[in-house]
């Protein structure tokens, strides 16, 4: 579903990333762990279209989107790490505007219970996101993402900020999505989560994918032990 | 898609601001123009009124010698202000909208100016033209500067990125949203504009109009051209900025510069010398040189002789006015000459640029500009030689004053039609609008990868 | 406040400001722009002072040329007046433009000072003119407000705000550091035309008072200098009010706007509606009604006259005025010029008055605005302003009314009572006469009047600069480090 070829990325000398090869099936979740300036993020900007590789490939669902970036698009939903909305609508507003963005049209319940399947509590539904806290606004993010119906989700950071019940939420919505076929796609500091959530866990160190490793097979203490060792 | 961006835009804060100060500044631009055309009126009536008051009394008093009668006897050309001068009242506060002039030699009547505050002048009218020419832009670059760059900076452009392969679609409906918007207002401006003023609809007015959406048209472009390079906010704001002061202040102070640099009028000191000489120093010459002079110029006045070894005749003295004018005659022509260079000049150079290629035009079509004011100007010399050839043979024949009507001696006026030519009214705007549109387009092409 | 380390954050301003390319390539321009206006309008200036000498010169030598003549008739025939420019005018134009240059005298009549600049150009006069005064009150602003709009949102946003506070700098050393630093930057951008107009001042040798134009302009350069140090405590301050750079900049491009634009074009239309002035034909018809009153002293028989004729023949102990010892036409004349005079100075005192209300309405916001201020100081003491123009049309009226009465006195004393008219070919006196009578030569008005015309925008300028102190004074209670 989701395959880096040998993805390499420079800026000048510096390597962002260095011949990095990775598939995603459908329906798995991926995480990707390592340190700051590792290259997660340049990993997901990759895939979205948002920067252009010095030389690799990066396709999704078979089609290169080097090639045709504008095609993949309705492949793949995405949750930056902050998400920032329009402050001047509500946030079914933000949830419609998002939507038709993409092309999909909904009524006025549908948007609703898109943000209540994220965990958006009701009364919040049509307040102007200015009132909005972080958590609040990361669940439209995920309407937003789930509304899309894409076949892979890029996520980055999607937990940080969030307390421990919405962390939760999150993580049983994503079980949902990749149980119903979405490939997932996370850059994640929360080594908890990730085996949690996670079918296989990938640590990357600066720019290199430095060990890919099925979630089954490790508990969360050697997780973190190797993740140290790692990086 | 489209409610929700207008939504977007309506609950900002700026947006009401912004069009407000349109409105307002609109409306007190409207106001001031009504003002000029309402003292400009009442100046007219006076003027009228007086003509006959005078008329009368002098007439009473100098019942006995119709070339007297005439010395002091004035008569009113006015140059007939359109409403629409209250558009755009361009040179009509500092040139004078009338002339009340007596048959004696013209060249030292035609200059003198109406009483106006220096200071008014310098500071400069606001009618609805500057309005237009000035807060229009500021608005329009306060409502563009961002369109791109605010998505940017509040983070929301990489979820639309990801939502669309198309953001372009997005933009174009966010400009097209203000550009409605400021049309609104402008339109609405106008519409009020031609009731309040009570403007009739015609190929003047309608220029007007084209001249004002096209200039908007091109500042919309600009600010389109702009952020199309996806700069920051504050960069934006700062190219914006600079562009409106160097269309608006710097370039057409240096054209001016430029312009009275090319063509110099020494001659406006040298026709005041002339004329008075040319006048005055017949007194102490001999008087048939003058009267030989003056049947030359109008031999069916040939008969009127000045009457041999008296020391003064009308005739010889309304032949002595004359010259004067005679004399300045090649230096008057300059001087009109050199103006008209300077306009033509001006109006050329103009083509390239905007703000000034859209304040010439309003003044032509408002009759307010400079060639209006050089017709009016020979309007008035026919008005005077019309004059003075009425009066001359009744002078000279010792026609009894009482014999003339004085009644039928009205006002009169001068009415303008300025020819506009609608091609190199409109040209300028479209090329500039099509070329910023064209450069934006090659740079939003380019920038697939952007963050 | 510890001065050492303000002159550390100023000099930190300095350079990291000029490390940019776009402020090198801006003082460039700046410079550039400003050196074009002052060449350009001292050249202009120059062109125009030698042009009026040429022609003042050429009135002179006509009216001496006159023949032997009746006075009247020179009386009549006048004097032309061009008005010369102040040495200072190249610096700042100021109303030069809109007001006239030329004006006939003659007997009888006030004529109008004619051929404005503006006149006898286009509508581009309107959109304003090059000057290194325009460049000075009007952009440079915006460039100080560009180079300062950031200095302390930057730092907030950097994080370094934080760490200069823990480093036991106060926020009274920072803003006026951070506005010194800024200040000396913008000297890099007037000072050369500064110190080039000083030299052209120095160097041209139609100024007649040198010490007088110096001193003129060293005060000119002083008030520059409080202006744009105004300026830099302003953008300074207002950035350290901001919660980002984009709403300082925004903010202090509202500032100028309000300066600039808004404020002036409001007192301007507060002021045309608060005191309406009459138009020429309302004047001029007020003025002659009441000159008909006096009756026309052309005609020695005039019965308004009656009374004095009378008096006359009583006081000489004649029956007739042919018998007076001096011309009586003449002394009529006289009467008449005097009451005429009296009557036009009258209504001009009136309308005079009406402007000055107009004008000090605007004036009277230099307060409130800087811009304004510094406007005022600059024209005033360029001698382009409304008070220096009225002391010209002040001036030329005295002339004109000595010449009218110098005239009417030779008739009197010289001419003899069985002429008829002017034109009669016995009534004439020695051309000598011409030559004794004195040319016109305008004066400037002292510094000494063109100070206290402007003392409001002095105190001003004064005002705006406690205004900041008090307000760094205490600001550090309400502030932000981040």
């Amino acid at each position: 579903m989701l395959i880096a070829n040998n993805l390499t990325k420079k800026y000048g000398e510096k390597i962002a990333l260095n011949n990095l090869n990775l598939h995603i099936q459908t329906g798995e979740v991926f995480a990707l762990l390592g340190q700051n300036g590792a290259g997660k993020t340049t990993t997901i900007n990759c895939f979205l279209g948002f920067i252009k590789p010095t030389s690799g490939d990066v396709s999704i669902n078979g089609v290169s989107v080097v090639e045709s970036s504008s095609d993949t698009k309705r492949y793949i939903a995405y949750i930056p790490e902050t998400v920032m909305l329009y402050p001047n609508l509500t946030g079914v507003e933000n949830l419609a505007f998002f939507s038709s963005l993409a092309g999909f049209k909904y009524s006025k319940e549908e948007l609703s219970s898109f943000l209540t399947k994220a965990g958006l509590q009701e009364s919040a539904h049509h307040q102007s996101i200015k009132s909005y806290s972080k958590g609040m606004r990361q669940k439209v993010g995920i309407a937003i993402a789930v509304a899309k119906k894409a076949m892979a989700l890029l996520l980055d950071e999607p937990t940080s900020g969030l307390d421990p019940k919405a962390s939760n939420e999150f993580s049983e919505i994503l079980k949902e999505l990749s149980i119903n076929g979405t490939s997932i796609l996370m850059a994640t500091h929360d080594i908890f989560r990730a085996k949690e959530v996670a079918h296989r866990i990938g640590i990357m160190k600066e720019g290199n994918l430095v060990s890919v490793i099925e979630a089954k097979n490790i508990s969360a203490n050697e997780l973190e032990q190797l993740y140290l060792q790692t990086v | 898609m489209i409610v929700l961006l207008i939504k977007n835009f309506i609950r900002s804060k700026g947006f009401l601001v912004g069009l407000a100060i349109l409105f307002i500044s609109g409306m007190i631009g409207l106001n001031i123009g009504k003002q000029f055309l309402d003292k400009n009126r009442d100046i007219i009536e006076k003027t009228a009124h007086f003509q006959k008051e005078n008329i009368h009394r002098y007439v009473q008093y100098m019942d006995k010698e119709m070339g007297l009668l005439l010395y002091y006897v004035r008569f009113g050309l006015v140059n007939e202000t359109p409403n629409i001068v209250g558009l755009s009242i361009g040179q009509r506060d500092i040139n004078p909208s009338l002339h009340s002039v007596t048959i004696r030699n013209l060249e030292e009547q035609k200059y003198t100016t109406d009483l106006m505050n220096p200071m008014y002048q310098l500071i400069g009218n606001m009618d609805l033209s500057f309005v237009i020419i000035y807060f229009f832009p500021l608005i329009i670059i306060s409502f563009g500067f961002n369109l791109v760059s605010e998505e940017k900076e509040e983070g929301t452009w990489s979820l639309v990125l990801s939502q669309t392969s198309n953001p372009q679609k997005m933009l174009r409906l966010k400009v097209g949203i203000r550009y409605i918007s400021i049309l609104f207002i402008l339109f609405l401006l106008l519409i009020i504009a031609k009731f309040y003023l009570s403007i009739p609809f015609d190929i003047y007015l309608i220029t007007y109009i084209l001249t004002a959406f096209l200039y908007v048209s091109f500042w919309f472009s600009l600010v389109w051209l702009v952020i199309s390079f996806h700069k920051s906010s504050s960069q934006n704001a700062l190219i914006l900025l600079t562009s409106w002061i160097t269309l608006t202040i710097i370039v057409p102070a240096l054209m001016n510069a430029l312009v009275i640099q090319l063509y110099p009028i020494p001659e406006a000191f040298s026709t005041v010398l002339e004329s008075r000489d040319g006048y005055h120093t017949q007194w102490d010459k001999a008087k048939e040189p003058t009267i030989e002079k003056f049947h030359q110029l109008y031999p069916q006045l040939a008969h009127f002789q000045h009457p041999k070894n008296k020391d003064f005749s009308w005739l010889w003295y309304y032949a002595m006015q004359q010259m004067g004018d005679e004399t300045a005659i090649e230096s008057s022509k300059i001087l009109k000459e050199k103006i008209r260079k300077r306009e033509n000049l001006s109006k050329t150079l103009a083509l390239l640029i905007p703000t000034i290629h859209t304040q010439l035009t309003m003044n032509a079509v408002c009759s307010s500009d400079m060639a209006n004011y050089l017709k009016f100007v020979e309007a008035l010399e026919e008005f005077h030689k019309q004059k003075r050839m009425f009066f001359y043979p009744k002078i000279f024949s010792d026609t009894p004053v009482s014999s003339e009507n004085w009644d039928n001696f009205n006002l009169e006026y001068f009415k303008n039609q300025p020819f506009i030519n609608l091609y190199m009214v409109l040209l300028p705007y479209i090329i500039t609008t099509i070329l910023c549109l064209l450069w934006a387009n090659i740079n939003f092409g380019r920038k697939k990868y952007t963050l | 406040m510890k001065i050492q380390v303000v002159r550390i954050i100023a000099k930190q301003v300095r350079k990291n400001t000029i490390k940019n390319r776009s402020t090198r390539w801006l003082i460039g321009i700046f410079n550039v722009l400003l050196f074009f206006a002052l060449i350009s309008g001292f050249y202009s200036y120059s062109h125009q002072h030698q042009t009026v000498e040429h022609y003042s010169h050429e009135v002179r030598e006509k009216w001496e040329k006159n023949p032997d003549k009746h006075p009247h008739r020179m009386a009549h025939y006048g004097y032309v007046v061009f008005r010369q420019k102040h040495p200072l005018s190249f610096f700042d134009f100021g109303m030069d433009s809109y007001v006239g240059n030329a004006v006939f005298l003659e007997a009888h009549k006030q004529n109008t000072v004619n051929f404005s600049q503006a006149s006898l150009s286009n509508g581009l006069l309107r959109f304003g003119e090059i000057s290194v005064g325009m460049l000075l009150q009007l952009l440079l602003p915006l460039l100080i407000f560009f180079w300062g709009f950031g200095l302390i949102t930057e730092e907030r946003q950097h994080g370094t705000l934080r760490i200069l506070l823990t480093q036991d700098v106060s926020w009274q050393e920072l803003i006026i550091g951070k506005s010194v630093g800024l200040f000396c930057l913008s000297l890099m951008v007037y000072l050369p035309c500064f110190i080039l107009a000083f030299i052209l001042l120095l160097l041209d040798t139609s100024i007649y008072n040198h010490i007088e134009v110096i001193t003129r302009f060293l005060i000119l350069v002083i008030s520059y200098l409080s202006y744009f140090f105004i300026l830099s405590l302003l953008a300074v301050y207002v950035s350290s009010q901001s919660k980002s750079s984009k709403a300082s900049l925004i903010s202090l491009i509202g500032f100028w706007l309000f300066f600039a634009l808004i404020l002036p074009k409001v007192s301007q239309v507060a002021g045309k509606n608060l005191f309406v002035s009459p138009s020429k034909i309302e004047f001029d018809t007020v003025v002659e009604q009441e000159l008909i009153k006096q009756g026309d002293s052309h005609d020695p028989n005039d019965p308004h006259f009656k009374k004095i004729k009378d008096s006359l023949l009583k006081a000489y102990h004649v029956d007739s005025t042919h018998k007076l010892p001096f011309n009586y036409g003449g002394y009529i004349m006289r009467e008449g010029e005097r009451l005429s005079a009296e009557t036009y100075q009258k209504h001009q005192i009136k309308l005079i008055e009406v402007y000055k209300k107009q004008q000090n309405l605007i004036k009277l916001t230099a307060p409130l605005n800087p811009l304004i201020a510094i406007k005022n100081i600059s024209m005033s003491l360029s001698g382009t302003d409304y008070v220096a123009y009225h002391d010209f049309q002040n001036q030329v009226e005295t002339y004109r009314y000595h010449l009218a009465q110098t005239m009417n006195e030779l008739q009197m004393k010289y001419i003899s009572n069985k002429v008829k008219n002017s034109a009669d070919k016995g009534a004439r006196i020695s051309k000598k006469h011409w030559e004794e009578f004195p040319d016109f030569k305008a004066q400037f008005l002292p510094l000494s009047v063109v100070i206290s015309h402007e003392i409001v925008s002095f105190l001003s300028l004064i005002s705006w600069i406690l205004v900041f102190w008090i307000l760094v004074k205490y600001s550090g209670k309400h502030l932000k480090a981040f």
